[in-house]
């Protein structure tokens, strides 16, 4: 009996545990079904219920929100810098754990002292650079501005490289496979959860970046921003009292893919994030 | 570079095809005023600015591009088009590619001053960013104007505050600005309404609430300057000031005990729009960028006027306010100088603001215009004019202001506060 | 120092003792290798020599010129009233001639050390050719991209990443720090020129007018502070969810998992303003604890003073410095939840199950065998965490974009309590243009951040852990 209780009171714990960390996460969600557009810090619970705000986020976009147009800039510089950022961090990842080199070290040293350079203050320079190389404005430019760095958070999958056994790797060159082939029959296949962890982190950092890209980007037409622009523009005081739950759908919309995506891969994350430092 | 070179040549085209037009004018200008000597300057002025445009028109080839960034509401965005698409039709022997974009007007100032020579070729700005603008650089002088004249069209405090260092920079553009009081006359008297004591006094007997933003230089300067202190600037753009005499203590002292009254809130705009809504407040210090929220919220007891008075030393004074304007400005790195002057100048003009009048409810700065123009909100601007001061400040005041307000409302006032503020306000610019 | 005599020795005596063709690579990069039949390498080598030297002259030559006062001639416009346009002075753009100038620089670096390279090699060349062994085909020297220089063949495009979009802003950013670019020289209008170390002394001057110094400090311990609860929290957090879900008494541990993991899914913007606006002065949590009392309760203990009419979660010192570390809790620990699980389920059974044998209880367990085994995996990656939270900008900017300070010496120099390095130099840059002091401080920040891991970081990388695990 009193191991029933012991485990019943564990989940007891567990949800409200669970119950606190969801609480925002519900306000946005019932905020999105409010007839009141303003921002409204009173009530918990809106006055009055509605699917409007999701008619208005998908069917009807206006000069200052366009959902629709967000979505797709969003996912394509997603999906790029994603495929970019994950081949850099890849390759660097396996130069600096299988390849002994002149120089591997310092290099290696010198990177990581890089990485803690603190980023918002380099944009400036960054804009300016993007507009010598006539990329501002450009999908392409800030491909390039969210994985260009990317090489430098090799660490974690070096880590997981280190693992893979050097005798692998020496049969295969003894069959007179090259590095590249190694590289792309042997390392690659033997690395997919972390693989995936790498592409999941590189893909949420455009995805979620609001303050670099309302630089980079120039243009005022709403439909040339990326979601976190145009969602965060929309709680600028002039805007915030009509637009407040079309922000809420919005980040609950940008939020279902992001979710359903951990969810899906929740194994494979859980993996890829120890595989690096645990031998099996 | 390669834009460079392009920008290079393209600006020697322009020169060149400059003189060409010089040339034709100076002489007919020289021709026009040689016949009719008799007649005034003015009609000389006149015809030359004619002869402007039409040179203008002739060195124009190709599109004239102009980027307009302009405030973002809907409203907004639709009246613009409208006036650009009619300022298109005014000149129908130019191919005009006129782009629209939104920018919220308080933000005006970082967006363009992120990189200048990106940002829109003519812009619509609050006057409190005019300083930091010109600058920077950022705004081409109004050098002359074509279509119409400000000084004989817009009242003078507008013109005025669109000056700085003696040159104008803005086309006046709405002089709704500034702030006043919103209240619900079903719930308030006009007498409840006249002073900070009694609004507070009646709130509290209601259960509701009244205020303004305290922790905001913006409203804090009306509690001070009504009082009778002083706060201006200097050429080297640090600042005056003598909060911290003993007026000063006083009306900050007189302020800390009129914010402790429970029915005193200091919000900032959400909080404010949410309470409103709520039907918690009812009299409230705001401007005309939240006239619809307070008449939606107010319905039949939608009511505006001047700011209340409060008590300092027994006296009554009256709460000053800062009188805003909006202006459009133009680039000084915009790519067509004279289309983008007389965009602005169109935009400016009194037809453009009775529209955006019609539109938002903004006032004209325009005095034709703003005898069409009258609602509660506008007339209570009008009653506190009287006590509107242009605002005139280094940018030395915000913070310090910000933080005195703040303790102001945390009931910490005393005079090393007030000592440590005017010096932070006051601290030389380098 | 011996290394940098050997460097230019090599170059010297290949120039010596080279023949024609290496002494003529001296002005045609690619003669060497024309001389040995290596054609295409030769053709190459040259091409590249020509682009670099024509855009150092073409591209870079008039910026660099004038980096040494960033430009004197101010932009003058000049208004023409009868023809409405405008003739603009060819005027100097400090930050242009500042920004080339650095990339000049680097390229004329870069070609150098390649030139003295290429001296070296077209000498081997010749000595390989004396001795009369195989020089390698344009095909082998492809192949060779794919073999023995595969690694230059990876880093090749990453590195171009990193100068691109890291170095060359760094090195920008490092040189304003020594400029007195600000509101009052804000190009392209206006010129700013090297002004030495003065902003440094003023970081570090603290007089009535002239805060910096008192702010910085302030700052700087607060940054600290935060960075290492903030990662500590976190971390115990998530380790200790991980294992709680993870009992063998836990029923549904997937979907428990996945009512954390959700909360990741929603951007930081949106689920931090949300908490920021329920936090709020006059939000829901406060009308809540009003209603329920425990604001009634705080003022009984102590905690507010009789006059306060909300709770200040997020709007005085000491409040706001606690609810952000509690909202970073909740930011954190799902992620931390997700890493942990993984390594939870690898911990050595074996070493359990004898603890169990000999009496161990749980804390005693969890103390020796888990926390030990986790932070021997964890540990270099808890570093990193610790820098990641130095430069955590999100989580206090959404937090606390609306804090006011009551501090006049924080608000004079644009600082708040809760404000981190990395927050105060974004405002001072976004809202005042003060790149100048922004810039000081970042440099600052990155002296912290380097100090902070250069110990940890060498033994990491040192090469000793490479070889635990094969």
């Amino acid at each position: 009996m009193k191991k029933i209780g012991k485990i019943i009171g564990r989940h007891v714990f567990l949800a409200i545990l669970a119950f606190i960390w969801l609480i925002p996460v519900f306000w946005l969600v019932v905020t999105t079904f409010s007839t009141q557009k303003g921002i409204n810090t009173n009530h918990f619970f809106p006055a009055h219920w509605t699917l409007a705000n999701y008619h208005q986020l998908f069917f009807e976009p206006d000069s200052t929100a366009n959902f629709p147009a967000w979505f797709k800039n969003s996912m394509i510089i997603g999906v790029f810098s994603c495929l970019v950022s994950s081949i850099f961090v890849i390759m660097t990842a396996y130069a600096f754990s299988f390849i002994e080199f002149k120089g591997r070290k310092k290099l290696m040293s010198f990177s990581l002292i890089l990485g803690m350079f603190p980023g918002v203050l380099s944009m400036i320079a960054m804009y300016f650079i993007l507009k010598m190389l006539g990329l501002t404005d450009s999908v392409v430019g800030l491909i390039i501005l969210y994985s260009g760095a990317s090489g430098l958070g090799y660490l974690i999958l070096k880590g997981f490289f280190d693992t893979i056994p050097v005798s692998l790797h020496e049969a295969a060159k003894l069959e007179g496979a090259s590095e590249a082939t190694i590289f792309a029959k042997i390392v690659v296949p033997l690395s997919k959860p972390m693989i995936v962890y790498t592409v999941i982190n590189s893909f949420l950092n455009p995805w979620m970046d609001f303050v670099m890209v309302r630089l980079m980007i120039k243009s005022k037409d709403a439909s040339d921003w990326t979601m976190a622009l145009g969602l965060f523009n929309l709680l600028q005081r002039a805007l915030v009292n009509q637009y407040f739950t079309y922000f809420c759908c919005g980040g609950l919309m940008i939020a279902v893919p992001i979710s359903i995506l951990f969810i899906i891969m929740q194994k494979f994350y859980v993996e890829g994030v120890t595989g690096g430092a645990v031998k099996g | 570079m390669k834009k460079k070179l392009l920008s290079a040549l393209l600006v020697s085209a322009m020169a060149t095809s400059a003189f060409v037009g010089c040339g034709g004018a100076a002489e007919e200008t020289t021709a026009e005023t040689g016949s009719t000597t008799e007649e005034s300057t003015e009609a000389t002025e006149e015809a030359s600015s004619e002869d402007a445009i039409a040179n203008l028109i002739a060195a124009t080839e190709g599109t004239v591009n102009i980027e307009l960034w302009c405030s973002e509401t809907e409203e907004y965005q639709t009246v613009m088009k409208e006036r650009c698409d009619a300022f298109e039709a005014e000149y129908p022997d130019v191919d005009f590619n006129i782009t629209i974009g939104a920018v919220s007007e308080a933000d005006m100032k970082d967006r363009v001053l992120e990189d200048v020579e990106a940002a829109a070729d003519v812009y619509v700005f609050p006057d409190d960013q005019l300083e930091a603008l010109v600058k920077a650089g950022a705004l081409n002088e109004v050098a002359a104007q074509y279509t119409y004249d400000m000084n004989e069209t817009d009242t003078p405090a507008t013109v005025e505050a669109g000056q700085y260092d003696g040159k104008q920079y803005g086309y006046p553009f709405t002089a709704s600005n500034g702030y006043f009081l919103y209240y619900d006359s079903t719930q308030l008297s006009e007498e409840d309404v006249a002073s900070w004591e009694a609004l507070t006094a009646k709130a509290e007997e209601l259960g509701k609430e009244v205020g303004f933003e305290v922790a905001n230089g913006w409203y804090l300067y009306g509690i001070f300057q009504g009082a009778g202190c002083t706060l201006t600037e200097n050429e080297d753009q640090s600042n005056n000031c003598d909060w911290n005499s003993e007026t000063g203590l006083a009306a900050a002292e007189s302020l800390q005990s009129i914010a402790s009254s429970s029915a005193f809130k200091s919000y900032g705009n959400d909080d404010l729009l949410a309470n409103l809504n709520d039907g918690k407040v009812v009299a409230y210090v705001s401007g005309t960028w939240n006239v619809n929220a307070f008449s939606e919220a107010y319905g039949d007891g939608y009511a505006a006027t001047k700011l209340p008075t409060f008590q300092v030393n027994g006296e009554d004074k009256q709460m000053a306010s800062y009188s805003g304007y909006k202006y459009v400005g133009v680039n000084a790195y915009a790519e067509n100088t004279g289309w983008s002057m007389l965009l602005a100048e169109y935009l400016t003009n009194a037809e453009t603001q009775e529209a955006v009048y019609a539109a938002t409810g903004e006032g004209p700065s325009n005095t034709e215009a703003l005898k069409e123009a009258s609602s509660p909100a506008l007339d209570a601007l009008a009653a506190q004019s009287e006590f509107a001061e242009l605002q005139r400040v280094g940018s030395n005041y915000w913070t310090p202001a910000e933080s005195l307000g703040k303790n102001i409302l945390d009931g910490k006032v005393s005079q090393e506060v007030l000592d440590d503020a005017v010096a932070g306000i006051t601290q030389p610019v380098e | 120092m011996k290394k940098i005599g050997n460097y230019f020795k090599d170059f010297f005596t290949s120039i010596a003792k080279g023949d024609i063709w290496v002494k003529l690579s001296l002005l045609i990069m690619g003669a060497g290798y024309f001389g040995r039949k290596q054609i295409a390498r030769g053709i190459l080598m040259t091409l590249l020599e020509v682009g670099v030297i024509a855009s150092i002259f073409r591209v870079f030559a008039p910026y660099m010129s004038k980096l040494s006062t960033l430009g004197t001639v101010q932009r003058e416009e000049i208004f023409d009233p009868l023809t409405m346009q405008k003739t603009v002075n060819d005027f100097d753009n400090s930050l242009l001639i500042l920004l080339y100038g650095i990339i000049g620089i680097l390229v004329i670096i870069a070609f150098l050390a390649l030139y003295i390279a290429n001296i070296k090699t077209v000498y081997r060349l010749q000595k390989m050719q004396e001795e009369g062994e195989h020089l390698s085909t344009f095909k082998e020297d492809i192949a060779s991209f794919k073999n023995e220089r595969f690694h230059i063949t990876l880093l090749t495009l990453p590195s171009i990443g990193v100068i691109l979009i890291n170095i060359i802003p760094i090195l920008f950013m490092v040189g304003i720090a020594f400029t007195n670019y600000d509101e009052n020289h804000q190009p392209p209008t206006y010129l700013f020129t090297w002004v030495g170390f003065k902003n440094f002394v003023n970081l570090f001057t603290t007089s009535q007018t002239i805060t910096f110094g008192y702010a910085f400090v302030r700052v700087l311990v607060w940054t600290l502070i935060w960075a290492v609860l903030a990662t500590a929290t976190t971390f115990l957090g998530g380790i200790l969810l991980a294992q709680f879900i993870n009992h063998e008494d836990t029923k549904l541990k997937g979907m428990w998992r996945t009512l954390f993991v959700i909360t990741i899914g929603i951007p930081q913007f949106v689920t931090l303003l949300l908490i920021s606006k329920m936090f709020g002065d006059y939000g829901i949590v406060n009308t809540f604890c009003a209603n329920v009392g425990i604001l009634d309760f705080f003022k009984n203990i102590g905690l507010l003073n009789a006059g306060d009419a909300f709770i200040p979660f997020l709007s005085r010192p000491g409040w706001a410095h606690v609810t952000i570390i509690l909202v970073n809790i909740w930011v954190g620990i799902p992620y931390q939840m997700l890493v942990a699980t993984g390594i939870l389920m690898n911990i050595p059974s074996d070493q359990i199950e004898s603890a169990k044998i000999d009496g161990a209880n749980k804390f005693q367990i969890f103390w020796k065998i888990t926390m030990p085994y986790v932070m021997f995996i964890t540990g270099p990656s808890l570093i990193q965490s610790v820098i990641a939270n130095i430069n955590n900008f999100n989580v206090i900017y959404l937090l606390t974009y609306n804090y006011k300070t009551t501090n006049m010496s924080m608000a004079n120099s644009h600082a708040t309590e809760v404000d981190l390095l990395i927050t105060w130099l974004f405002r001072l840059t976004n809202e005042y243009s003060n790149f100048k002091m922004a810039s000081v401080i970042g440099i600052i920040t990155f002296i912290v951040c380097a100090a902070l891991s250069l110990l940890t970081f060498s033994r990491m990388i040192g090469g000793d852990k490479e070889g635990v695990y094969r």
